[in-house]
C-alpha cells in the first residue's frame, strides 16, 4: 500500500518541486551538529528549515500535525544519541513519542518517511549532512503532501 | 510591535552567499513596523556598542539578531539587551551563518533560506514574554550520610570551611570499611593509620564544633528541595553517655553474646561491647537487640560494673531528629556481592573459603584471630588461592568490572608473603587491572613473588571447588581450555563491589536513580560526577560506583566543592527562568508529567489534585510540556504559541 501512494504521488509531482521541510533540533546535540557542519562548510540542501528546542523531549506531535497541516512536506526531529541527553531521558521520550505519531499519521495516509526521527551527536557534522540530504530526497521523491491534505480535508 | 532587526554580515561570512539588501528589504515590507539595521561584525566591540546605542535610541519592543549560532553569542546579546534596558528574553537569534551561509553555496537559495529563518523568528518574538530570574532564600548546612573515608573527608571540608554539618553515620563508629583493614594498597600503610587523623579532626579538631554526629542514626525521612531540606533522623541510643573514661570494666559481666558483625560475623562479642579495638569514638555500646532488658529483663551488670555515675544509661530511648539543611551528601558506600550465588565456589559450605572482606579481618590485629591467619584446623597454610572476579565481568551477576578487587588480590599476596614466606599464592583471574600510576607497582610486586602463580580463566562456573580431605580441592579449566586441579589450604574470593543494602531505601526517600549494581547514578558521569540528577544531592564514594580511597576522597571533595560554590553562604539561589509551570485551572492531576520528568522537579498535591513544578529543580527541557495531555504545563521561552508561530512562519 505504501508503495502504491508514494507511485501515485509522484506520478501528479510537479516539475520542479521543492519540499518544505522543518526540523525540530535539540539544542545540546543536533542542533551544535548541525553548527559543525556549517564550521565545516559542508553544503546540503536549504530545503529544511531548523527550528531549536532545548530537548527532543519538547517536541509535542502537535507541532508534527500543525507542520503538516500548514504545508510542511516533510518533518525531521533529531535528538542527541541514547545515553548522551543533555536531560538524561528526553530523547527516549522523544522517541517513543514519535513511533505512537507515527502510526496516527499512517491514519490520516502521510507515509512514514515524511516524519522522521534520527539521533545526531554535536560531533557528527557528517551524519547530520546525511541525514539532512537523505530526507530531501526521500521526501523530494515522495512529492508535495500538501495536495492530498486538501483533498482529506 | 517594534521589532528590531540587527543583520550581520560577519565580514563576508554570511554576504557572501546571503543577499543582504534583498534580504532585508523582504523583511520590512512583511513587517511595515519593523526596522533594521546592518552591522558588520555585532560581536565586535564596536559592533557591540553599536547594538547598545542603537537598542537605546530606537527603543525596540523586540530584537531579532540574524547572525552565527545562538550556541555562541546569545548570552552576549542577552547582556547587551539588559545593558539597554530591555528585558533580554526579548530576543531572538537567527543562525544564518552556520546553518544558512555556510552551506548552501547557491546564492539564491541561501538568501531564500535566510529570508525563511529570519521571518519565523520575527513572527516569534512578538509572542515572547519578559522572563526574570528569581531568588530563593536557602540553608547553607550541609547532612552527610555516611562516616566512611568520603564522608569524614566531606564533612571535614565542609566545616573547615565554616560549614555546619550533620554527619549521620548507622554503625557506632567512624572510617566505615577501609578503618577495619590491617595495610591498605598500593603502600601498604595500615587502614586505622591512614583514618586516625581524619577521625580525630572531626571528634576534636579545631572545627569539631562546626559538626554534629548522630551515630547509630538512620535518615528516615526528607522533603523540601534545595536549599530548603528537612531530613528527620532516628537515633538509637548508645546506652553510654560521652562521660564514659573508656575502661572496659562495663563489657566482662555482661552476660549477652551475639555475632559480631565488624569481625563478620566470624566470632561473638557481648551486647555491651567496644566496637573492635581502637574503634573511635573510643567508647563502649549496646547492642540493644542482644542486650537482655530488651526482652523483658531487668539485666544491669554493665551499669553496676561501671565506675563513673551516669556513664552507663540504660533507659535512654530512641529518637528523632529534625535537622534543616540546603543541600545532602550521599557517602553510604557499597557491600561486596553475595558469594553464595556463586554456588560452585562453595562459599559458607566448604571451611577455609572466605571473602575477601573477611580475609582483611583474619589479618587484621584487631580482627577475630588477632591478625593470626590460620586455617580451620589451625594450621598455618601452605597454599592460598585467590579467585578474582567473584561475580564481576559476568553478565549472569554483574557485568561490570570492580576495579578494585586486583589491587586488594596483589595486597593478600604482600601480606601472605610477609607473614609466611613460602606459602604458595595462586592467582585465578579473568582479567588483571593494573591501571593508573600505582596500581601496576602492585601486580609487578605480585608477580616477583616466586611463590605465585597466574591462572587466567574464561568462565568461573568452570571453576569448582569442593571440600578435599585437607583443604580444598579446586577443579578448574583455564581460558586456553586446558583443564587442571589443584589443593589449596585456603580460598580468598573477591567479589563484585555493588551498592550497599540502602541504596534502595536512601534512593528511594531521595528520589536517586540506581543502576542495576544498586550504584547511584550521576548527573553525567563525566562532567558532574559528584552531583546527583537531584539539584543539591551529591554523592560521594562507593555508593556511586567501586572506587578506592584516593578516588572516593577526591569525590568528597568534588561534593564539597558543589556545596561551598553552589550554596554560598548568605548569597540566595538564583531560579533561572527557563523552567515549565502547571496551570492549576486546566490541570486535571493524571501526573503524567511526574513521569516523565528526569529531575524529579514535579511534586502532586493531593488537596488541590494538581501537579506543580518546582523551578529551582526543573532544567527547563520541555518534556512535561511536550507530555501534557491537557495543554496544562507552559515551557517558558518555548512555548507552544511561540513553536506554531515558527512553524506557520517557515510554511507562509
Amino acid at each position: 500500500m505504501q508503495t502504491q501512494s508514494v507511485t501515485t504521488l509522484t506520478a501528479i509531482q510537479p516539475a520542479s518541486f521543492e519540499p518544505k521541510i522543518v526540523g525540530f533540533l535539540c539544542n545540546w546535540c543536533s542542533y551544535a551538529g548541525a553548527d559543525k557542519a556549517g564550521a565545516s562548510q559542508t553544503p546540503y540542501p536549504p530545503n529544511v528549515s531548523i527550528i531549536r528546542v532545548m530537548c527532543s523531549g519538547r517536541v509535542d506531535p502537535q507541532f508534527v500535525m500543525q507542520a503538516f497541516r500548514k504545508g510542511a512536506d516533510g518533518v525531521l526531529i533529531l535528538a542527541c544519541h541514547p545515553g548522551d541527553c543533555h536531560y538524561k531521558e528526553g530523547n527516549y521520550r522523544a522517541v517513543q513519542r514519535h513511533r505512537i505519531l507515527l502510526r496516527l499519521l499512517d491514519q490520516f495516509g502521510i507515509e512514514k518517511e515524511r516524519c522522521n526521527f534520527d539521533y545526531v551527536s554535536a560531533g557528527e557534522s557528517e551524519k547530520f549532512v546525511r541525514v539532512m540530504t537523505d530526507m530531501v530526497s526521500t521526501v523530494r521523491a515522495l512529492g508535495p503532501l500538501r495536495a492530498r491534505i486538501h483533498r482529506l480535508e | 510591535m517594534k521589532v528590531g532587526l540587527y543583520f550581520c554580515t560577519c565580514g563576508t561570512n554570511i554576504t557572501a552567499t546571503v543577499d543582504s539588501e534583498k534580504v532585508i528589504a523582504e523583511l520590512m515590507a512583511m513587517f511595515p513596523e519593523a526596522y533594521s539595521a546592518k552591522v558588520e561584525f555585532i560581536c565586535s566591540a564596536e559592533g557591540k556598542s553599536f547594538f547598545k546605542d542603537h537598542l537605546l535610541e530606537n527603543q525596540p519592543d523586540r530584537v531579532v539578531v540574524a547572525a552565527c549560532s545562538p550556541r555562541e553569542y546569545e548570552s552576549t546579546f542577552m547582556q547587551i539587551l539588559s545593558q539597554a534596558g530591555i528585558n533580554p528574553y526579548f530576543m531572538q537569534m537567527v543562525n544564518i551563518r552556520e546553518q544558512v551561509a555556510w552551506v548552501t553555496p547557491d546564492p539564491a537559495q541561501a538568501t531564500r533560506k535566510a529570508i525563511t529563518a529570519i521571518r519565523s523568528a520575527m513572527a516569534r518574538v512578538p509572542l515572547q514574554q519578559p522572563l526574570d530570574k528569581k531568588e530563593l532564600e536557602a540553608c547553607p548546612d550541609v547532612m552527610v550520610i555516611g562516616a566512611g573515608p568520603a564522608g569524614l573527608q566531606c564533612a571535614l571540608f565542609l566545616a573547615e570551611a565554616g560549614r555546619k554539618v550533620v554527619l549521620v553515620e548507622k554503625t557506632p563508629v567512624l572510617g566505615g570499611m577501609p578503618v577495619l583493614f590491617e595495610e591498605l594498597f598500593p603502600t601498604m600503610e595500615c587502614g586505622p593509620c591512614l583514618l586516625e587523623p581524619l577521625q580525630a579532626e572531626i571528634l576534636h579538631g579545631n572545627h569539631a564544633h562546626n559538626i554534629e554526629l548522630l551515630l547509630l542514626s538512620e535518615v528516615v525521612d526528607v522533603t523540601g528541595y534545595y536549599g530548603n531540606f528537612v531530613a528527620q533522623i532516628k537515633q538509637t541510643p548508645r546506652y553510654v553517655d560521652s562521660t564514659c573514661i573508656a575502661c572496659g570494666m562495663c563489657i566482662d559481666p555482661c552476660p549477652a553474646n551475639t555475632r559480631n558483625d565488624f569481625n563478620c560475623g566470624m566470632d561473638q562479642k557481648k551486647a555491651m561491647a567496644m566496637p573492635f579495638l581502637g574503634a573511635l569514638p573510643n567508647l563502649p555500646y549496646v547492642d540493644w537487640k542482644s542486650c537482655l532488658r530488651s526482652q523483658g529483663e531487668s539485666c544491669q551488670l554493665c551499669l553496676d560494673a561501671c565506675p563513673v555515675p551516669g556513664a552507663v544509661r540504660l533507659d535512654d530511648k530512641e529518637q528523632m531528629v529534625e535537622r534543616k539543611v540546603g543541600a545532602i551528601v550521599v557517602a553510604i558506600g557499597s557491600k561486596p556481592y553475595d558469594c553464595r550465588n556463586l554456588s560452585s565456589l562453595g562459599y559458607g559450605e566448604i571451611p577455609d573459603v572466605y571473602t575477601s572482606l573477611e580475609f582483611e579481618r583474619l589479618a587484621s590485629a584487631n580482627g577475630p584471630t588477632a591478625g593470626e591467619i590460620k586455617t580451620s584446623t589451625g594450621q598455618r597454610p601452605q597454599s592460598i588461592a585467590i579467585i578474582h572476579c567473584v561475580g564481576s565481568l559476568d553478565s549472569k551477576h554483574q557485568p561490570h568490572c570492580s576495579g578494585i578487587c586486583c589491587e586488594y588480590a596483589f595486597k593478600f599476596n604482600r601480606v601472605v608473603q610477609h607473614k609466611f614466606p613460602g606459602t604458595k599464592v595462586h592467582h585465578f583471574y579473568k582479567e588483571l587491572v593494573a591501571a593508573g600510576k600505582d596500581d601496576f607497582s602492585m601486580l609487578d610486586h605480585a608477580r616477583m613473588n616466586p611463590n605465585a602463580s597466574f591462572i587466567r580463566y574464561g568462565d568461573l562456573s568452570e571453576i569448582k571447588i569442593s571440600a578435599a580431605e585437607s583443604g580444598q580441592k579446586i577443579v578448574y579449566r583455564q581460558a586456553s581450555g586446558e583443564d587442571g586441579t589443584f589443593t589449596s589450604d585456603m580460598v580468598i574470593l573477591c567479589p563484585a563491589v555493588v551498592g550497599s543494602e540502602d541504596s534502595a531505601k536512601l534512593g528511594a526517600m531521595l528520589d536517586l536513580n540506581r543502576n542495576r549494581a544498586g550504584f547511584f547514578e550521576e548527573l553525567n558521569g563525566r562532567l558532574h560526577s559528584a552531583q546527583s540528577k537531584v539539584k543539591g544531592i551529591y554523592l560521594a564514594g562507593t555508593c556511586q560506583a567501586p572506587m578506592d580511597i584516593r578516588e572516593t576522597t577526591s569525590q568528597a571533595m568534588a561534593s564539597a566543592g558543589y556545596v561551598l560554590s553552589g550554596l554560598a553562604e548568605g548569597r540566595k539561589l538564583v531560579i533561572e527562568p527557563i523552567t515549565a509551570s502547571v496551570n492549576e485551572e486546566r490541570c486535571s492531576g493524571c501526573r503524567v508529567c511526574g513521569g516523565v520528568c528526569p529531575y524529579k522537579a514535579i511534586s502532586f498535591t493531593a488537596e488541590t489534585r494538581t501537579s506543580s513544578v518546582n523551578a529551582l529543580l526543573c532544567h527547563g527541557c520541555g518534556t512535561c510540556v511536550a507530555a501534557c495531555p491537557a495543554g496544562a504545563i507552559n515551557g517558558n521561552h518555548f512555548t507552544n504559541d511561540q513553536i506554531f508561530a515558527e512553524i506557520e512562519a517557515i510554511l507562509q
